[in-house]
């Protein structure tokens, strides 16, 4: 199976000089076209620089993003926007607030020359489990789990074949978490779609990831299957610890 | 075990447009020098009764209770120069994020100083020595760095820490700890349970410890109060977790992914109007 999202010794660094600081330090990956790919570390590690790199939302400083075996320009051209869609984390903070959820959803269509805007947009909100009712709402009438679906809704209504998530579901209740990685799971079956999902929370990256990678300080730790993860198979102490701490609290020091 | 707080059908009131909406409805439990857990999702009502506690319940909210006592004082009564007394000194409160609750112009040795400064008097020798085994109590490496540095130099793990090393300080009685741990890493997260388990278990302080995470709430607490739309919806064991009674508990637990179970889809929890009423 040849890799439909690769990733050759990425570089992002900010800033220049003294202050220059190396967010992300030689990152090397490969996804598979319809796999699920994870990225587990904690904040400052680099794990959402990575989506925001192949998104061209942080600059690339060296190496290289292929998508389907040719290099990525920069900026991207128009027809990789209708490949690849990314979520973000704050689904309050994502969505305009004056626009509605039909301005939202309408606005990538009309950028990309789509015809029968009004099915496609009641058809996107169906498929997220919202609904046509929820088409002229603002985002303050929405809850969060609500608007984290207009949000999967409005990067799936271009049909992409690649979804980065970037923690799609760290700021929802338990329950709601729930919901929303089922609709993504489920969605992902459906349409045989590619996932690259960064998350702090190693049992939710394990719960919808086949493989995964670890990363701190801009590099990657290890790269593991979800078998390995669950037999414990851990090599590097980082990762064990994050294995111990997803446990919650014990009383002995680790 | 004498009780060292009694809160008797505690209601929070809050106007609106529609009229009076009450947030907190009849919450009543007892504290003694033990670790209580209250765990709920947003809205639950779990943060403003631990503001209430302390008497600060955002004005024009109202709290009301038929018994708020702690060590025998009446809370309910207390004028604000008792009020004054008590909070920081004998009860204080650990907020979620050290960026927003610490003061930014004021460097973190200045800032715990005056919590001292405030609660009996020393002198200014005293009060630094004071400060600085109080953040080394909290694991800070480098104490006399972050002694002098403000806010803003600091990781969210050590702003934390130096949150609680100004509300430990005074050596209160009862701590109530709001989300002290959602914004930081999982294994920062760790090592302040540590900390605060520690200091717990070493000065016998109550502790009150609310957050949305039930898993970590079971793990650290001796006992849970789970809230559900203002109330109280069971109490229990932490360590009996897993027999729990109530939909709203079971369903909490149920519906967080694990590692090594592979439940798909993840089962979601269908609310029962009734579990609101």
């Amino acid at each position: 199976m040849s890799a439909l999202l690769d990733i050759r010794n990425l570089h992002v660094t900010f800033g220049a000089g003294p202050d220059a600081v190396q967010a992300v330090r030689g990152v090397t990956l490969k996804v598979a076209e319809g796999e699920s790919y994870g990225i587990v570390g904690e904040s400052g590690s680099g794990k959402s620089t990575v989506l925001r790199a192949i998104c061209g939302l942080a600059p690339t400083s060296e190496g290289s993003i292929l998508l389907g075996g040719s290099e990525l320009t920069s900026p991207r051209r128009a027809d990789f926007y209708r490949r690849v869609q990314m979520v973000f984390q704050d689904p309050y903070a994502s969505l305009h607030p004056r626009h509605t959820v039909d301005r939202v959803l309408s606005e990538p269509l009309a950028i990309h020359g789509f015809t029968d805007r009004e099915a496609r947009v009641e058809q996107a909100l169906t498929d997220v489990g919202l609904g046509p009712s929820f088409r002229f709402r603002y985002p303050h009438q929405l809850s969060g789990g609500q608007r984290q679906r207009v949000a999967v809704a409005r990067a799936l209504i271009l049909e992409p074949r690649v979804l980065l998530l970037d923690e799609p579901t760290s700021a929802l209740d338990a329950s709601i978490q729930a919901e929303v990685l089922n609709l993504l799971d489920r969605l992902r079956t459906e349409r045989g779609l590619t996932y690259v999902m960064v998350s702090h929370d190693l049992a939710v990256v394990a719960h919808m990831c086949d493989r995964l990678m670890v990363m701190q300080h801009g590099q990657a730790v290890e790269e593991l299957t979800r078998g390995a993860l669950r037999a414990r198979a851990a090599t590097t102490d980082y990762t064990r610890q994050l294995l111990t701490a997803s446990h919650g609290y014990t009383k002995a020091a680790s | 075990m004498s009780a060292l707080l009694t809160v008797e059908d505690l209601r929070i009131t809050f106007p609106t447009r529609q009229g009076p909406s009450e947030v907190v409805r009849g919450v009543s439990f007892t504290l003694g020098r033990e670790r209580l857990g209250i765990v709920g999702e947003s809205g639950s009502g779990k943060s403003q009764t631990g503001r209430a506690l302390l008497g600060l319940t955002p004005p024009p909210g109202t709290a009301t209770a038929k018994r708020l006592e702690f060590d025998g004082i009446d809370l309910r009564s207390a004028s604000p120069k008792q009020w004054r007394a008590l909070r920081g000194g004998r009860m204080s409160m650990v907020m979620q994020d050290p960026k927003f609750s610490l003061n930014p112009v004021m460097t973190i040795g200045r800032q715990i100083m005056e919590a001292l400064a405030f609660h009996g008097r020393s002198s200014r020798a005293e009060k630094k020595a004071r400060a600085m085994a109080m953040l080394e109590a909290v694991q800070i490496r480098d104490p006399e760095r972050v002694f002098r540095a403000y806010p803003h130099e600091l990781s969210g793990g050590m702003g934390q820490r130096a949150m609680i090393a100004m509300m430990l300080v005074t050596e209160p009685d009862l701590l109530i700890a709001d989300e002290p741990t959602s914004a930081l890493d999982v294994t920062v997260q760790i090592e302040v349970l540590r900390i605060l388990d520690a200091l717990v278990t070493d000065r016998g302080m109550g502790l009150i410890f609310i957050s949305h995470d039930l898993r970590l709430v079971a793990s650290f607490c001796d006992r849970v109060l789970v809230m559900y739309a203002g109330r109280v919806v069971e109490e229990l064991k932490a360590s009996e977790l897993d027999r729990a009674q109530h939909p709203y508990t079971q369903g909490l637990m149920n519906c967080l992914p694990k590692i090594d179970n592979d439940t798909r889809p993840l089962p979601t929890m269908t609310r029962d109007a009734s579990w609101a009423l």
